[in-house]
């Protein structure tokens, strides 16, 4: 073989094995859309459950920025009835991502739950009528509660880049507003609060506090079955016994299953940050902490869809606390605030 | 000036283009490489779990079933742990053992595959309703919604629920609430169940039938009333370990 030949089949071996490979024709052109994003890992303890993130839609640190700068511009309800608010309006971080009065009249008398942990959610909203996963909540949001003209994105300045980082997309569609919405909702992690450092060995509770982990997680104060750790929640529905005759939006889950034993049941909140999100309740009816210990002490009432677990040894439904085993258990519900999550610049405006 | 490659190094160079030909693509494209045959499965076998009162199917949330004592009850919830099954061998057959565990939920379909079983002839089966003591303990178990939400807490010794069994039961004339919880290491419920069955054919199925009104019966008759919550009582969990012995009948079919 002459050196010439030899070098004509070297290159030909070269030039047949990079295309050996190559499935799509497009690719050898330079797509002016295309992206390099860059994964986000969600930071939380190995006792936490596996985070639910569709395969459509990984976490990403552009796609979560992104997602971050709608929740906090008014430019998602620009187009509707609700313009000037953004999801920040009602959600302040100084509040775990909820807010004492939503003064908002299209929410009406339905008290506002916390941006917090929802990667571990498959039931939204107080009565599970949006779900199961968090595109599907932000398709509601975008599109039903803000009613957003995507338009407003697509002429936007800045908006086109942005998208064009998180997606790899020239495209500005509603499902990639909503995608970018649903990683930022995971972004909100709190795992940082006294409670959780102390599961690790990093410090210790108050005598007070103990005593409140202690009826907490005992059948004395029994809220571990439905608080359950480590997010504070079990994510289901229950009848705690606010009222014995269900009307309006106090019918909750009853109105998404028709199943009367739904009936007055609502979303386990979690109790993650509780101390910063009051008021409380599906109706926002408890002020304080104090009321609500004191609700569970002795205030619930009958009805036929009572959740089971409310009923006490003895048939009763009275746990009958003392004042001071009320002070401890709001003492311990305290040592819940994670002052990370409601402090970190990463999760603030970017405004 | 021109440049020659050697005759060997252009030898070399011409062997590594052939050899970056065949493994570009190694990953995707590559055929798969012949597999070798696999001897034929012994029995290809699912565990199916189902659950009845008596004779009357599982239906949540309506206050229709009556047990031995009385009490006209529903069934809001019912999730518990299977683990330790033992099909016991029989003639020549050795016993063929699955630790499992098994997380049942009412609502589930509740059916599991079981590998394969030797064929051969088995006196029975032996299942326990909860944890063994190397599971039972906080956060032995993979952290997913479902078992995370059957921790028993910390406070109370740590480990998981066997078994949360909750309903409804009419009592001084209107539905009140029971919760039969079992948990803790000395409530592991161990069942017996001597049935003989034959092992053949490709595949089989097990199938376990929970019948829930046997929590509630033999060896011992269980008030509602006088006991609608037991976690917190260890002398209402031990009768409730010893009545669910008796609860499960199974069947095998090839």
């Amino acid at each position: 073989m002459s050196r010439q030949a030899a070098a004509i089949l070297l290159v030909a071996g070269f030039v047949a094995a990079l295309l050996a490979c190559r499935k799509d024709p497009s690719l050898t052109q330079e797509d002016p859309c295309a992206s390099a994003r860059t994964p986000l890992h969600l930071d939380y303890h190995a006792f936490f459950p596996d985070p639910v993130i569709p395969a459509d839609n990984p976490l990403t640190v552009e796609g979560v920025e992104l997602g971050r700068r709608l929740y906090y511009d008014p430019i998602l309800s620009s187009s509707g009835p609700l313009a000037g608010r953004s999801c920040s309006s009602c959600h302040f971080q100084e509040h775990a991502f909820t807010v004492p009065d939503p003064g908002v009249p299209a929410i009406g008398n339905t008290n506002v739950l916390s941006h917090c942990n929802l990667a571990w959610a498959s039931h939204f909203l107080w009565d599970g009528s949006a779900g199961p996963t968090l595109e599907d909540v932000m398709r509601y949001e975008v599109e039903d509660f803000f009613q957003l003209d995507v338009n407003v994105l697509r002429e936007h300045p800045e908006y086109p880049e942005l998208f064009r980082k998180a997606f790899g997309t020239c495209e500005i569609t509603l499902p990639l507003v909503e995608k970018a919405m649903a990683q930022w909702f995971r972004r909100l992690t709190s795992a940082n609060s006294k409670f959780d450092r102390f599961l690790k060995n990093e410090e210790a509770l108050s005598p007070e506090e103990w005593r409140g982990f202690q009826l907490f997680f005992t059948e004395a104060g029994d809220c571990f079955h439905c608080h359950s750790m480590p997010l504070m929640t079990d994510d289901g529905f229950h009848n705690i016994g606010l009222d014995s005759i269900f009307v309006g939006k106090g019918v909750g889950r009853y109105a998404v299953t028709g199943n009367p034993m739904d009936m007055g049941a609502f979303k386990t909140p979690t109790l993650r940050n509780i101390a910063l999100t009051a008021p409380y309740m599906h109706d926002g009816r408890f002020q304080t902490l104090e009321e609500v210990v004191d609700f569970y002490s002795g205030g619930a009432k009958h009805s036929p869809s009572l959740d089971p677990i409310m009923t006490k040894p003895g048939t009763g439904i009275t746990i009958g606390m003392t004042p001071e085993q009320k002070a401890d258990l709001v003492a311990f519900l305290h040592t819940l605030t994670d002052d990370v999550f409601v402090t970190d610049t990463a999760l603030a405006s970017p405004f | 000036m021109t440049m020659h490659l050697p005759e060997s190094s252009l030898a070399i160079v011409l062997g590594l283009s052939a050899l970056t030909m065949l493994n570009a693509c190694s990953k995707e494209d590559a055929d798969p490489p012949a597999t070798q045959p696999t001897p034929p499965a012994p029995v290809a076998t699912t565990l199916a779990v189902t659950h009845n009162i008596d004779a009357l199917p599982l239906t949540y949330d309506t206050i229709r079933y009556f047990n031995e004592v009385g009490n006209h009850y529903s069934v809001t919830r019912l999730e518990y742990y299977l683990s330790g099954l033992v099909l016991k061998g029989a003639d020549a057959t050795a016993d063929h053992a699955l630790a499992g565990p098994w997380y049942i939920n009412g609502t589930w379909p509740n059916t599991f595959s079981l590998g394969t079983v030797p064929a051969g002839v088995y006196s029975g089966i032996e299942i326990d309703l909860g944890l063994p003591p190397a599971l039972n303990q906080t956060n032995a178990l993979p952290n997913t919604m479902e078992n995370v939400n059957m921790a028993w807490p910390i406070p109370m010794g740590g480990g998981y629920h066997f078994m949360k069994f909750e309903g409804h039961f009419m009592h001084q004339g209107q539905p009140t609430g029971f919760a039969m919880h079992l948990g803790k290491n000395q409530n592991l419920v161990h069942c017996v169940i001597n049935q003989a069955f034959v092992v053949t054919d490709d595949q089989g199925s097990l199938t376990l039938q929970f019948n829930l009104n046997e929590v509630f019966s033999n060896p011992y008759m269980y008030d509602l009333a006088a006991g609608n919550q037991s976690m917190g009582s260890d002398s209402l969990m031990a009768v409730l370990r010893d009545n669910c012995t008796t609860a499960f009948l199974f069947e095998y079919q090839p």
